[in-house]
């Protein structure tokens, strides 16, 4: 079965270029373009990831989505993959460190634009670590 | 109180001397210029707040206040304000005085109507320089503080949606294109990446706030930050095909200091190295302990700095002239960096010859081992062996 991946981030052009090589990749790709619908879609349908943009709208709206979704029984196991522009003003909004420690358990951080082979090999990473916590006992 | 600068000039002149005053109005008379005049330094004083002057002709010898405490108190109510001083015996030594505590120039008496004249307009002249400059450093601030929030959504969001596009492009047309197609896309993707780079390194220099930097720094091991670089540049090591030999001491001291920053400015330090290699070189990254300092150096072979640019390469949008047709340097790098080692209270220093290579060495304090005697000597020693 073809893994599910969904894409929260406010620009469509750059949207249509990460869509693009996870659909060549044959995962199944949806968009939600800003972090209401986002969040809205995240609850009513099942994931197996995520990758999120962080500025959207008046902010860092997409920290806070994260943070909502960490805390949300349903949805705090599933993987999250930062994709952003904004490698340098994170180490300002969130000094000291990067911005994903204690975001989401299995999460990760990437910049934009990302070649394909390795946004593929995150995803993949990312679907795999997550698989094996599934496997395991509680 | 700033003006715009297309206003009549206004000019105080305060002498106790009736004739002075009147023949100074007089000489201006036509000029253009708003003219007010004050028997006195309390009069005078008061004057400076309601008539704002451009420029103040102050005597210095005057009964009550004197013109020195005149000068003194206008200072410190506007220092833009330019200050001439008119002295009676035209001493040297008062008039050096005066120009010590803020006055601009000093005009002995008597004086002609053409001299008076003359340092009138020099005079203003350096109050519009004064104003200029104060808007400059005005807008520069507004500059700094807007253009990163401009280059990073106006600029480099739509560089990278374009660059992902072509990414994606690249990606699905795998089998389709040939060489030639190929070797375009590659063309595009390349250039695209330069541009990315630039405009990340301006953002790095707008966004770099050495006092906040410091309010997070922590106990750490600078080897981290050392690795992260290290990992951060290989892709572009391996382009060029460079070997970086990196040899670091067993139980070095920790650093009191910031991982990403640090890691940055080690980013920009081996990048540099990297860019000004000669293909298929070596890089040697070497990390010692020694006398209460991390030292941590990177040596390359490649073109080297001349003893031209030698001195600049810190400085920030400076690069060297002979780089051109090598690399596509943007100068920033190695300024930020050096802020960002600063701000660690540490230094960095560069060993150079063209055509030979260059070594960087960035020294940053060691934090002593907390409640731990013997180890305060022991990594000393072992940096030594």
């Amino acid at each position: 079965m073809k893994a599910k991946i969904m894409i929260i981030d406010d620009d469509p052009d750059f949207v249509a270029g990460i869509r693009a090589i996870l659909e060549k990749a044959d995962y199944e790709v949806n968009v939600a373009y800003n972090p209401k619908d986002g969040f809205q879609v995240l609850q009513s349908k099942s994931y197996d990831l995520l990758l999120l943009d962080i500025m959207m709208g008046r902010g860092a709206e997409g920290v806070a989505l994260a943070r909502k979704i960490r805390k949300d029984p349903r949805l705090k196991e599933m993987p999250v993959l930062i994709i952003t522009g904004i490698r340098e003003q994170i180490a300002f909004l969130f000094p000291g460190q990067a911005v994903h420690p204690n975001f989401v358990d299995v999460d990760e951080l990437v910049e934009k634009p990302i070649e394909p082979n390795l946004l593929l090999e995150k995803v993949s990473t990312l679907l795999k670590e997550s698989e094996a916590k599934k496997l395991q006992p509680q | 109180m700033v003006r715009s600068m297309a206003e009549k000039s206004r000019i105080l002149i305060v002498d106790d001397e009736e004739v002075v005053l009147d023949s100074c109005t007089q000489i201006l008379e036509g000029s253009g210029h708003l003219i007010q005049t004050a028997p006195d330094g309390a009069t005078g004083l008061r004057l400076v707040d309601e008539f704002q002057p451009d420029l103040v002709f102050v005597d210095l010898k005057m009964p009550g206040m004197p013109g020195m405490e005149v000068l003194e108190k206008v200072n410190t109510v506007d220092s833009t304000i330019v200050i001439v001083v008119i002295t009676g015996f035209a001493t040297v030594g008062s008039a050096v005085e005066a120009m010590k505590k803020g006055a601009y120039d000093f005009l002995p008496k008597p004086f002609t109507p053409d001299e008076f004249r003359l340092i009138t307009r020099r005079s203003l002249e350096r109050r519009k320089l004064i104003l200029e400059t104060i808007a400059l450093r005005r807008e520069k601030e507004m500059l700094r503080e807007h253009f990163a929030h401009i280059v990073s959504h106006e600029l480099k969001a739509p560089l990278g949606a374009v660059q992902q596009n072509l990414f994606a492009l690249e990606f699905e047309l795998a089998d389709t294109l040939n060489e030639g197609q190929k070797d375009k896309v590659n063309r595009l993707k390349v250039r695209i990446e330069e541009m990315l780079n630039l405009i990340n390194s301006w953002l790095r220099v707008i966004s770099v706030d050495i006092n906040k930097l410091k309010e997070n720094f922590a106990r750490i091991s600078v080897v981290i930050p050392i690795s992260k670089a290290l990992e951060s540049v290989k892709p572009l090591a391996t382009r060029k095909n460079i070997d970086i030999a990196v040899s670091i001491s067993d139980s070095l001291s920790p650093i009191h200091g910031d991982e990403l920053s640090l890691s940055e400015a080690f980013v920009n330090i081996l990048g540099n190295a990297i860019k000004y290699s000669h293909d298929g070189s070596k890089i040697t990254l070497a990390v010692v302990e020694n006398h209460n300092a991390i030292l941590i150096s990177v040596k390359d072979t490649g073109i080297g700095i001349s003893p031209d640019d030698l001195p600049h390469i810190f400085e920030g949008f400076y690069r060297g002239k002979d780089v051109q047709n090598t690399a596509a340097g943007h100068g920033i790098g190695l300024a930020v960096s050096r802020q960002i080692i600063e701000a660690h209270e540490g230094s960095i220093a560069v060993e150079s010859q063209a055509g030979k290579g260059s070594t960087f060495v960035i020294r940053l304090p060691a934090l002593k081992p907390e409640g731990d005697p013997e180890l305060e000597i022991e990594p000393a020693r072992m940096a030594r062996s």
